[in-house]
Protein backbone atom coordinates (compact mmCIF):
# COMPACT_ATOMS: atom_id res chain seq x y z
CA UNK A 1 0.00 0.00 0.00
CA UNK A 2 2.79 2.42 0.90
CA UNK A 3 4.52 1.54 -2.32
CA UNK A 4 1.34 2.50 -4.17
CA UNK A 5 1.29 5.95 -2.56
CA UNK A 6 4.96 6.61 -3.33
CA UNK A 7 4.45 5.46 -6.92
CA UNK A 8 1.46 7.77 -7.29
CA UNK A 9 3.31 10.70 -5.74
CA UNK A 10 6.23 10.17 -8.11
CA UNK A 11 3.85 9.79 -11.07
CA UNK A 12 2.16 13.08 -10.23
CA UNK A 13 5.53 14.77 -9.66
CA UNK A 14 6.69 13.66 -13.11
CA UNK A 15 3.39 14.41 -14.80
CA UNK A 16 3.41 18.01 -13.51
CA UNK A 17 7.13 18.72 -13.80
CA UNK A 18 6.66 22.38 -14.69
CA UNK A 19 4.35 22.97 -11.76
CA UNK A 20 6.68 21.00 -9.47
CA UNK A 21 9.74 23.04 -10.50
CA UNK A 22 7.81 26.32 -10.03
CA UNK A 23 6.61 25.17 -6.64
CA UNK A 24 10.07 24.02 -5.50
CA UNK A 25 11.69 27.28 -6.65
CA UNK A 26 9.01 29.44 -4.99
CA UNK A 27 9.31 27.51 -1.75
CA UNK A 28 13.10 27.60 -1.95
CA UNK A 29 13.03 31.40 -2.35
CA UNK A 30 10.73 31.77 0.67
CA UNK A 31 12.73 29.38 2.79
CA UNK A 32 16.00 31.06 1.79
CA UNK A 33 14.67 34.44 2.93
CA UNK A 34 13.49 33.11 6.26
CA UNK A 35 16.68 31.07 6.57
CA UNK A 36 18.77 34.24 6.16
CA UNK A 37 16.94 35.76 9.13
CA UNK A 38 17.58 32.56 11.03
CA UNK A 39 21.28 32.78 10.15
CA UNK A 40 21.39 36.42 11.32
CA UNK A 41 19.55 35.53 14.51
CA UNK A 42 21.93 32.65 15.18
CA UNK A 43 25.01 34.81 14.66
CA UNK A 44 23.52 37.69 16.67
CA UNK A 45 22.84 35.29 19.52
CA UNK A 46 26.40 34.06 19.35
CA UNK A 47 27.78 37.60 19.36
CA UNK A 48 25.46 38.64 22.19
CA UNK A 49 26.41 35.58 24.18
CA UNK A 50 30.07 36.52 23.79
CA UNK A 51 29.36 40.11 24.83
CA UNK A 52 27.01 38.94 27.57
CA UNK A 53 29.75 36.80 29.03
CA UNK A 54 31.74 39.96 29.58
CA UNK A 55 28.91 41.77 31.40
CA UNK A 56 29.79 42.43 34.97
CA UNK A 57 28.56 44.36 37.95
CA UNK A 58 30.94 46.59 39.90
CA UNK A 59 30.23 46.98 43.59
CA UNK A 60 31.99 50.03 45.14
CA UNK A 61 32.72 49.63 48.83
CA UNK A 62 32.71 52.11 51.67
CA UNK A 63 36.16 53.00 53.01
CA UNK A 64 35.54 51.67 56.51
CA UNK A 65 34.77 48.03 55.47
CA UNK A 66 36.82 45.60 57.54
CA UNK A 67 38.42 42.42 56.22
CA UNK A 68 35.85 40.30 58.02
CA UNK A 69 32.94 42.30 56.55
CA UNK A 70 34.59 42.06 53.14
CA UNK A 71 34.92 38.29 53.40
CA UNK A 72 31.27 37.92 54.43
CA UNK A 73 30.13 40.19 51.62
CA UNK A 74 32.19 38.23 49.08
CA UNK A 75 30.58 34.99 50.27
CA UNK A 76 27.07 36.41 49.92
CA UNK A 77 27.80 37.77 46.47
CA UNK A 78 29.30 34.44 45.39
CA UNK A 79 26.26 32.60 46.71
CA UNK A 80 23.56 34.73 45.12
CA UNK A 81 24.98 36.79 42.27
CA UNK A 82 28.16 35.45 40.73
CA UNK A 83 31.90 35.15 40.95
CA UNK A 84 33.43 38.14 42.83
CA UNK A 85 36.92 39.57 42.32
CA UNK A 86 38.15 42.07 44.89
CA UNK A 87 40.12 45.14 43.78
CA UNK A 88 41.54 47.28 46.57
CA UNK A 89 42.08 51.03 46.31
CA UNK A 90 45.73 50.67 45.33
CA UNK A 91 44.94 48.26 42.48
CA UNK A 92 42.16 50.58 41.28
CA UNK A 93 44.58 53.51 41.21
CA UNK A 94 47.20 51.50 39.31
CA UNK A 95 44.62 50.42 36.80
CA UNK A 96 43.48 54.00 36.28
CA UNK A 97 47.08 55.10 35.77
CA UNK A 98 47.57 52.32 33.28
CA UNK A 99 44.43 53.27 31.37
CA UNK A 100 45.32 56.96 31.22
CA UNK A 101 48.90 56.27 30.29
CA UNK A 102 50.24 59.82 30.85
CA UNK A 103 51.33 60.21 34.55
CA UNK A 104 51.33 64.04 34.23
CA UNK A 105 47.56 64.06 33.94
CA UNK A 106 47.24 62.57 37.44
CA UNK A 107 50.08 64.49 39.02
CA UNK A 108 47.67 67.03 40.54
CA UNK A 109 45.77 64.35 42.42
CA UNK A 110 47.34 64.10 45.91
CA UNK A 111 45.39 61.25 47.56
CA UNK A 112 43.98 58.14 45.85
CA UNK A 113 40.27 59.05 45.52
CA UNK A 114 39.20 55.64 44.19
CA UNK A 115 37.20 53.27 46.38
CA UNK A 116 37.86 49.55 46.71
CA UNK A 117 35.48 47.49 44.62
CA UNK A 118 34.25 44.01 43.87
CA UNK A 119 33.87 43.03 40.22
CA UNK A 120 31.12 40.43 39.92
CA UNK A 121 30.99 38.09 36.97
CA UNK A 122 27.25 37.42 37.06
CA UNK A 123 25.53 34.07 36.95
CA UNK A 124 24.09 33.27 33.48
CA UNK A 125 20.48 33.65 34.64
CA UNK A 126 21.23 37.24 35.71
CA UNK A 127 22.58 38.33 32.30
CA UNK A 128 19.61 40.44 31.30
CA UNK A 129 18.50 43.95 32.10
CA UNK A 130 15.64 43.15 34.48
CA UNK A 131 17.60 40.60 36.49
CA UNK A 132 20.69 42.81 36.65
CA UNK A 133 18.63 45.77 37.85
CA UNK A 134 17.07 43.62 40.55
CA UNK A 135 20.46 42.22 41.57
CA UNK A 136 21.96 45.72 41.73
CA UNK A 137 19.16 46.88 44.05
CA UNK A 138 19.69 43.89 46.33
CA UNK A 139 23.47 44.38 46.48
CA UNK A 140 22.95 48.08 47.15
CA UNK A 141 21.10 47.10 50.34
CA UNK A 142 24.25 45.67 51.95
CA UNK A 143 25.63 48.20 54.49
CA UNK A 144 29.20 47.78 53.20
CA UNK A 145 28.22 48.94 49.71
CA UNK A 146 28.64 52.54 48.59
CA UNK A 147 27.37 52.18 45.03
CA UNK A 148 26.64 49.61 42.32
CA UNK A 149 27.25 50.08 38.59
CA UNK A 150 26.42 47.65 35.81
CA UNK A 151 26.00 49.74 32.64
CA UNK A 152 22.22 49.73 32.80
CA UNK A 153 21.60 51.57 29.55
CA UNK A 154 24.12 49.45 27.66
CA UNK A 155 22.63 46.24 28.99
CA UNK A 156 19.10 47.43 28.20
CA UNK A 157 20.00 48.23 24.61
CA UNK A 158 21.78 44.93 24.21
CA UNK A 159 18.69 43.09 25.45
CA UNK A 160 16.42 45.13 23.17
CA UNK A 161 18.62 44.34 20.19
CA UNK A 162 18.62 40.68 21.08
CA UNK A 163 14.82 40.63 21.46
CA UNK A 164 14.44 42.57 18.19
CA UNK A 165 16.53 40.01 16.30
CA UNK A 166 14.51 37.15 17.73
CA UNK A 167 11.25 38.91 16.83
CA UNK A 168 12.50 39.54 13.30
CA UNK A 169 13.42 35.88 12.92
CA UNK A 170 9.99 34.79 14.21
CA UNK A 171 8.21 37.30 11.98
CA UNK A 172 10.19 36.12 8.96
CA UNK A 173 9.37 32.54 9.90
CA UNK A 174 5.66 33.32 10.26
CA UNK A 175 5.57 35.15 6.93
CA UNK A 176 7.41 32.29 5.26
CA UNK A 177 4.92 29.84 6.80
CA UNK A 178 2.00 31.87 5.46
CA UNK A 179 3.58 32.09 2.03
CA UNK A 180 4.28 28.32 2.07
CA UNK A 181 0.58 27.75 2.80
CA UNK A 182 -0.41 29.90 -0.20
CA UNK A 183 2.13 28.35 -2.57
CA UNK A 184 1.19 24.79 -1.61
CA UNK A 185 -2.54 25.50 -1.68
CA UNK A 186 -2.32 26.84 -5.22
CA UNK A 187 0.05 24.10 -6.39
CA UNK A 188 -2.19 21.39 -4.97
CA UNK A 189 -5.34 23.02 -6.32
CA UNK A 190 -3.84 23.15 -9.82
CA UNK A 191 -2.55 19.56 -9.54
CA UNK A 192 -5.81 18.13 -8.26
CA UNK A 193 -7.98 20.13 -10.66
CA UNK A 194 -5.83 18.86 -13.54
CA UNK A 195 -6.70 15.34 -12.37
CA UNK A 196 -10.27 16.14 -11.41
CA UNK A 197 -11.75 13.44 -13.60
CA UNK A 198 -9.49 10.83 -12.01
CA UNK A 199 -10.37 12.04 -8.54
CA UNK A 200 -14.07 11.76 -9.37
CA UNK A 201 -13.60 8.21 -10.64
CA UNK A 202 -11.71 7.28 -7.50
CA UNK A 203 -14.48 8.75 -5.33
CA UNK A 204 -17.01 6.64 -7.24
CA UNK A 205 -14.92 3.54 -6.63
CA UNK A 206 -15.10 4.21 -2.90
CA UNK A 207 -11.78 5.93 -2.31
CA UNK A 208 -11.61 7.84 0.95
CA UNK A 209 -10.40 11.44 0.98
CA UNK A 210 -7.32 10.21 2.78
CA UNK A 211 -6.57 7.64 0.08
CA UNK A 212 -6.87 10.26 -2.66
CA UNK A 213 -5.02 12.96 -0.73
CA UNK A 214 -2.03 10.90 0.48
CA UNK A 215 -0.05 10.89 -2.80
CA UNK A 216 -0.62 14.63 -3.23
CA UNK A 217 0.42 15.20 0.37
CA UNK A 218 3.57 13.18 -0.22
CA UNK A 219 4.24 15.16 -3.38
CA UNK A 220 3.90 18.44 -1.46
CA UNK A 221 6.32 17.12 1.15
CA UNK A 222 8.73 16.13 -1.62
CA UNK A 223 8.52 19.70 -2.98
CA UNK A 224 9.13 21.17 0.47
CA UNK A 225 12.01 18.87 1.34
CA UNK A 226 13.70 19.63 -1.96
CA UNK A 227 13.07 23.36 -1.48
CA UNK A 228 14.45 23.26 2.08
CA UNK A 229 17.56 21.49 0.78
CA UNK A 230 18.03 24.11 -1.94
CA UNK A 231 17.47 26.91 0.60
CA UNK A 232 20.03 25.46 3.01
CA UNK A 233 22.50 25.18 0.13
CA UNK A 234 21.95 28.83 -0.81
CA UNK A 235 22.27 29.99 2.80
CA UNK A 236 25.49 28.00 3.16
CA UNK A 237 26.87 29.58 -0.03
CA UNK A 238 25.92 33.02 1.30
CA UNK A 239 27.59 32.34 4.64
CA UNK A 240 30.75 31.13 2.89
CA UNK A 241 30.80 34.21 0.67
CA UNK A 242 30.39 36.59 3.62
CA UNK A 243 32.56 34.72 6.10
CA UNK A 244 35.75 36.28 4.71
CA UNK A 245 34.33 39.80 5.23
CA UNK A 246 32.43 39.26 8.46
CA UNK A 247 34.72 37.36 10.77
CA UNK A 248 32.92 35.05 13.12
CA UNK A 249 29.94 34.54 10.79
CA UNK A 250 29.09 30.87 11.18
CA UNK A 251 26.61 28.57 9.45
CA UNK A 252 23.58 27.21 11.24
CA UNK A 253 24.46 24.43 13.68
CA UNK A 254 23.14 20.97 12.74
CA UNK A 255 20.19 21.05 15.19
CA UNK A 256 19.14 24.45 13.80
CA UNK A 257 19.42 23.24 10.20
CA UNK A 258 17.44 20.08 10.98
CA UNK A 259 14.89 22.15 12.88
CA UNK A 260 14.60 24.49 9.88
CA UNK A 261 13.89 21.59 7.49
CA UNK A 262 11.58 19.95 10.06
CA UNK A 263 9.60 23.14 10.59
CA UNK A 264 9.22 23.65 6.83
CA UNK A 265 7.98 20.06 6.42
CA UNK A 266 5.61 20.41 9.39
CA UNK A 267 4.11 23.62 7.97
CA UNK A 268 3.83 21.98 4.54
CA UNK A 269 2.14 18.93 6.06
CA UNK A 270 -0.51 20.95 7.89
CA UNK A 271 -1.03 23.34 4.96
CA UNK A 272 -1.32 20.52 2.42
CA UNK A 273 -3.69 18.44 4.55
CA UNK A 274 -5.96 21.44 5.11
CA UNK A 275 -5.80 22.46 1.44
CA UNK A 276 -6.54 18.93 0.18
CA UNK A 277 -9.51 18.53 2.52
CA UNK A 278 -10.93 21.76 1.18
CA UNK A 279 -10.18 20.95 -2.47
CA UNK A 280 -11.61 17.41 -2.32
CA UNK A 281 -14.79 18.61 -0.62
CA UNK A 282 -15.16 21.22 -3.36
CA UNK A 283 -14.89 18.48 -6.00
CA UNK A 284 -17.88 16.78 -4.38
CA UNK A 285 -19.00 13.33 -3.46
CA UNK B 1 -29.79 -6.25 -0.07
CA UNK B 2 -31.35 -3.13 -1.65
CA UNK B 3 -34.61 -1.61 -0.48
CA UNK B 4 -36.31 1.57 -1.70
CA UNK B 5 -39.14 2.78 0.52
CA UNK B 6 -41.32 5.48 -1.06
CA UNK B 7 -38.31 7.09 -2.72
CA UNK B 8 -38.88 10.26 -4.69
CA UNK B 9 -36.17 12.15 -6.51
CA UNK B 10 -36.66 15.56 -8.10
CA UNK B 11 -34.22 17.68 -10.05
CA UNK B 12 -35.85 21.06 -9.65
CA UNK B 13 -39.24 20.75 -11.33
CA UNK B 14 -38.37 17.50 -13.08
CA UNK B 15 -39.51 14.30 -11.40
CA UNK B 16 -36.98 11.49 -11.91
CA UNK B 17 -38.40 8.95 -9.45
CA UNK B 18 -41.91 9.08 -8.03
CA UNK B 19 -42.65 7.25 -4.79
CA UNK B 20 -40.66 4.13 -5.73
CA UNK B 21 -40.90 1.16 -3.37
CA UNK B 22 -38.82 -1.77 -4.46
CA UNK B 23 -36.56 -4.54 -3.14
CA UNK B 24 -33.73 -6.58 -4.54
CA UNK B 25 -32.42 -9.64 -2.70
CA UNK B 26 -28.94 -11.09 -2.46
CA UNK B 27 -27.77 -12.95 -5.55
CA UNK B 28 -30.75 -11.70 -7.58
CA UNK B 29 -30.58 -10.45 -11.13
CA UNK B 30 -32.69 -7.50 -12.23
CA UNK B 31 -32.91 -5.30 -15.29
CA UNK B 32 -34.37 -1.80 -15.29
CA UNK B 33 -35.62 -0.83 -18.71
CA UNK B 34 -36.46 2.71 -19.63
CA UNK B 35 -35.99 5.26 -22.33
CA UNK B 36 -33.16 7.76 -22.19
CA UNK B 37 -33.49 10.15 -19.20
CA UNK B 38 -36.16 7.92 -17.66
CA UNK B 39 -34.26 7.88 -14.35
CA UNK B 40 -32.26 4.64 -14.61
CA UNK B 41 -28.95 6.34 -13.87
CA UNK B 42 -30.58 8.28 -11.03
CA UNK B 43 -31.74 5.00 -9.53
CA UNK B 44 -28.22 3.57 -9.69
CA UNK B 45 -26.70 6.79 -8.33
CA UNK B 46 -29.10 6.70 -5.41
CA UNK B 47 -27.84 3.22 -4.57
CA UNK B 48 -24.22 4.41 -4.56
CA UNK B 49 -25.17 7.60 -2.69
CA UNK B 50 -23.81 9.78 -5.48
CA UNK B 51 -27.08 11.63 -5.10
CA UNK B 52 -29.64 11.84 -2.31
CA UNK B 53 -33.39 11.15 -2.52
CA UNK B 54 -35.75 14.08 -2.18
CA UNK B 55 -37.80 11.88 0.12
CA UNK B 56 -37.96 8.25 1.17
CA UNK B 57 -35.45 5.80 2.57
CA UNK B 58 -32.87 3.69 0.75
CA UNK B 59 -31.14 0.71 2.35
CA UNK B 60 -28.11 -0.93 0.75
CA UNK B 61 -26.73 -3.81 2.78
CA UNK B 62 -26.12 -2.45 6.25
CA UNK B 63 -26.20 1.18 5.09
CA UNK B 64 -29.66 2.55 5.75
CA UNK B 65 -31.17 5.85 4.64
CA UNK B 66 -30.28 9.41 5.47
CA UNK B 67 -27.30 11.33 4.26
CA UNK B 68 -24.21 9.19 4.84
CA UNK B 69 -20.93 10.81 5.85
CA UNK B 70 -18.17 10.94 3.23
CA UNK B 71 -16.34 8.08 4.90
CA UNK B 72 -19.48 5.91 5.03
CA UNK B 73 -20.28 6.68 1.40
CA UNK B 74 -16.76 5.53 0.53
CA UNK B 75 -17.23 2.35 2.56
CA UNK B 76 -20.56 1.64 0.84
CA UNK B 77 -19.10 2.09 -2.63
CA UNK B 78 -16.30 -0.35 -1.88
CA UNK B 79 -18.91 -3.06 -1.40
CA UNK B 80 -20.38 -2.51 -4.86
CA UNK B 81 -18.90 -3.05 -8.31
CA UNK B 82 -20.09 -0.40 -10.76
CA UNK B 83 -19.84 -0.54 -14.55
CA UNK B 84 -20.50 2.61 -16.55
CA UNK B 85 -21.45 3.12 -20.18
CA UNK B 86 -18.36 5.31 -20.70
CA UNK B 87 -16.07 2.91 -18.77
CA UNK B 88 -14.60 5.58 -16.44
CA UNK B 89 -11.08 4.22 -16.70
CA UNK B 90 -8.03 6.26 -15.72
CA UNK B 91 -6.44 7.24 -19.00
CA UNK B 92 -2.84 7.37 -17.78
CA UNK B 93 -2.91 3.95 -16.08
CA UNK B 94 -2.42 0.62 -17.70
CA UNK B 95 -5.13 -2.02 -17.72
CA UNK B 96 -3.39 -3.68 -14.79
CA UNK B 97 -3.17 -0.46 -12.80
CA UNK B 98 -6.82 0.41 -13.44
CA UNK B 99 -7.93 -2.91 -12.04
CA UNK B 100 -5.42 -2.78 -9.18
CA UNK B 101 -6.79 0.61 -8.18
CA UNK B 102 -9.97 -0.96 -6.83
CA UNK B 103 -7.90 -3.26 -4.63
CA UNK B 104 -5.74 -0.41 -3.37
CA UNK B 105 -8.86 1.62 -2.58
CA UNK B 106 -10.33 -1.24 -0.56
CA UNK B 107 -7.29 -0.97 1.70
CA UNK B 108 -7.44 -4.68 2.50
CA UNK B 109 -4.60 -5.95 0.37
CA UNK B 110 -0.85 -5.76 0.62
CA UNK B 111 1.15 -4.87 -2.48
CA UNK B 112 2.07 -8.55 -2.81
CA UNK B 113 -1.61 -9.62 -2.76
CA UNK B 114 -2.58 -7.24 -5.51
CA UNK B 115 -0.76 -8.87 -8.43
CA UNK B 116 -2.38 -12.37 -8.34
CA UNK B 117 -5.85 -10.95 -7.71
CA UNK B 118 -5.59 -8.52 -10.62
CA UNK B 119 -4.23 -11.19 -12.94
CA UNK B 120 -7.09 -13.50 -12.02
CA UNK B 121 -9.67 -10.78 -12.75
CA UNK B 122 -7.99 -9.99 -16.06
CA UNK B 123 -7.98 -13.68 -16.99
CA UNK B 124 -11.70 -13.86 -16.22
CA UNK B 125 -12.44 -11.07 -18.69
CA UNK B 126 -9.83 -12.25 -21.20
CA UNK B 127 -7.61 -9.20 -20.93
CA UNK B 128 -4.52 -10.70 -19.32
CA UNK B 129 -2.46 -10.35 -22.54
CA UNK B 130 -3.32 -6.62 -22.63
CA UNK B 131 -2.37 -5.93 -19.02
CA UNK B 132 0.31 -3.36 -19.90
CA UNK B 133 -1.71 -1.41 -22.44
CA UNK B 134 -3.32 1.95 -21.77
CA UNK B 135 -7.12 2.28 -22.18
CA UNK B 136 -6.62 4.35 -25.33
CA UNK B 137 -4.88 1.33 -26.91
CA UNK B 138 -7.92 -0.92 -26.35
CA UNK B 139 -11.12 -1.33 -28.34
CA UNK B 140 -14.34 -0.15 -26.68
CA UNK B 141 -15.29 -3.72 -25.91
CA UNK B 142 -11.93 -4.34 -24.28
CA UNK B 143 -12.26 -1.13 -22.27
CA UNK B 144 -15.61 -2.30 -20.94
CA UNK B 145 -14.12 -5.66 -20.07
CA UNK B 146 -11.36 -3.82 -18.22
CA UNK B 147 -14.05 -1.87 -16.32
CA UNK B 148 -15.76 -5.17 -15.50
CA UNK B 149 -12.49 -6.61 -14.23
CA UNK B 150 -12.14 -3.57 -12.00
CA UNK B 151 -15.72 -4.01 -10.77
CA UNK B 152 -15.30 -7.69 -9.89
CA UNK B 153 -11.73 -7.76 -8.57
CA UNK B 154 -12.93 -7.15 -5.00
CA UNK B 155 -15.57 -9.89 -5.38
CA UNK B 156 -18.47 -7.59 -4.51
CA UNK B 157 -21.87 -9.04 -3.64
CA UNK B 158 -23.56 -6.50 -5.92
CA UNK B 159 -22.72 -5.36 -9.45
CA UNK B 160 -24.43 -2.28 -10.88
CA UNK B 161 -24.20 -1.84 -14.63
CA UNK B 162 -25.39 1.40 -16.20
CA UNK B 163 -25.99 0.78 -19.91
CA UNK B 164 -22.85 -1.36 -20.10
CA UNK B 165 -23.24 -2.09 -23.79
CA UNK B 166 -24.28 1.40 -24.83
CA UNK B 167 -20.98 2.25 -26.49
CA UNK B 168 -20.27 -1.20 -27.92
CA UNK B 169 -20.82 -2.83 -31.28
CA UNK B 170 -22.97 -6.03 -31.18
CA UNK B 171 -20.18 -8.60 -30.89
CA UNK B 172 -18.47 -6.82 -28.01
CA UNK B 173 -21.83 -6.18 -26.39
CA UNK B 174 -22.65 -9.89 -26.49
CA UNK B 175 -19.28 -10.72 -24.93
CA UNK B 176 -19.80 -8.17 -22.16
CA UNK B 177 -23.33 -9.43 -21.38
CA UNK B 178 -22.09 -13.00 -21.40
CA UNK B 179 -19.40 -11.99 -18.94
CA UNK B 180 -21.91 -10.23 -16.68
CA UNK B 181 -24.17 -13.28 -16.69
CA UNK B 182 -21.26 -15.50 -15.77
CA UNK B 183 -20.36 -13.22 -12.85
CA UNK B 184 -24.00 -13.30 -11.72
CA UNK B 185 -24.13 -17.06 -11.94
CA UNK B 186 -21.06 -17.19 -9.71
CA UNK B 187 -23.12 -15.52 -6.98
CA UNK B 188 -23.09 -11.75 -7.37
CA UNK B 189 -26.36 -9.86 -7.53
CA UNK B 190 -26.66 -7.92 -10.79
CA UNK B 191 -28.69 -4.79 -11.41
CA UNK B 192 -28.48 -3.51 -14.94
CA UNK B 193 -30.02 -0.38 -16.40
CA UNK B 194 -30.62 -0.24 -20.15
CA UNK B 195 -32.74 1.30 -22.87
CA UNK B 196 -32.57 -1.90 -24.96
CA UNK B 197 -35.09 -4.69 -24.67
CA UNK B 198 -32.65 -7.07 -26.37
CA UNK B 199 -30.17 -6.57 -23.53
CA UNK B 200 -32.90 -7.29 -20.99
CA UNK B 201 -33.81 -10.42 -22.93
CA UNK B 202 -30.23 -11.66 -22.79
CA UNK B 203 -29.78 -10.97 -19.10
CA UNK B 204 -33.11 -12.38 -17.99
CA UNK B 205 -33.93 -12.14 -14.28
CA UNK B 206 -36.57 -9.78 -12.92
CA UNK B 207 -37.50 -7.02 -15.29
CA UNK B 208 -38.69 -3.55 -14.39
CA UNK B 209 -39.92 -0.72 -16.54
CA UNK B 210 -39.10 2.80 -15.42
CA UNK B 211 -41.48 5.30 -16.95
CA UNK B 212 -42.65 8.72 -15.78
CA UNK B 213 -40.71 8.21 -12.58
CA UNK B 214 -42.65 5.02 -11.74
CA UNK B 215 -41.00 1.61 -11.49
CA UNK B 216 -43.20 -1.31 -12.61
CA UNK B 217 -42.31 -4.98 -12.68
CA UNK B 218 -42.55 -6.59 -16.10
CA UNK B 219 -42.15 -4.76 -19.38
CA UNK B 220 -41.93 -5.27 -23.09
CA UNK B 221 -40.32 -8.34 -24.67
CA UNK B 222 -40.13 -10.43 -21.56
CA UNK B 223 -39.03 -13.61 -23.30
CA UNK B 224 -35.35 -14.32 -22.48
CA UNK B 225 -33.18 -15.33 -25.39
CA UNK B 226 -29.73 -16.86 -25.33
CA UNK B 227 -26.64 -14.74 -25.53
CA UNK B 228 -25.75 -16.25 -28.87
CA UNK B 229 -29.15 -15.52 -30.28
CA UNK B 230 -29.22 -12.00 -28.92
CA UNK B 231 -25.75 -11.04 -30.02
CA UNK B 232 -26.77 -9.77 -33.39
CA UNK B 233 -29.36 -7.37 -32.10
CA UNK B 234 -27.36 -5.73 -29.30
Amino acid sequence: MHLYFWREAWRSFRAHRGLAVTSVLSLAALLTLSGIFLLLDHNARQALAAIGDRREMIVYLKDEVSDTQLALLMDKIRQYFGEPTYMDRKQAWEELQEQIGDPDLLSGVEDNPLPASIHVRLKPELLNYAAMEQAAKQVQEFPEVEDVRYGAEYVRRLDEFSAGMATAAWAAGAMAALAIVLVLYNTLRLTVVARRQQVEIMLRLGASDRFIATPYLMEALMHTTLAAGVALGLIFALQQALASRLSGLTFLPLPWALGFVGAAIAVAWVASAAALTRILRAIGS
Amino acid sequence: MIAFEHVTKRYGERLALDDVTWRMEEGECAVVLGHSAAGKTTLLRLITHETQPTSGVITVGTFRGGRLSRSHRALLRRTIGVIYEDFRLLADRTVFENVALALHISGQHTDADVVPKVLRALQEVGLEPHRDLLPAELSFGERQRCAIARAIVNRPALILADEPTGALEPKSAAEVLSLLLRIHHEGAALLLGTTRTEVANVIGGRRYLLEDGRLREGGPGSMPVSVAQGAGGL
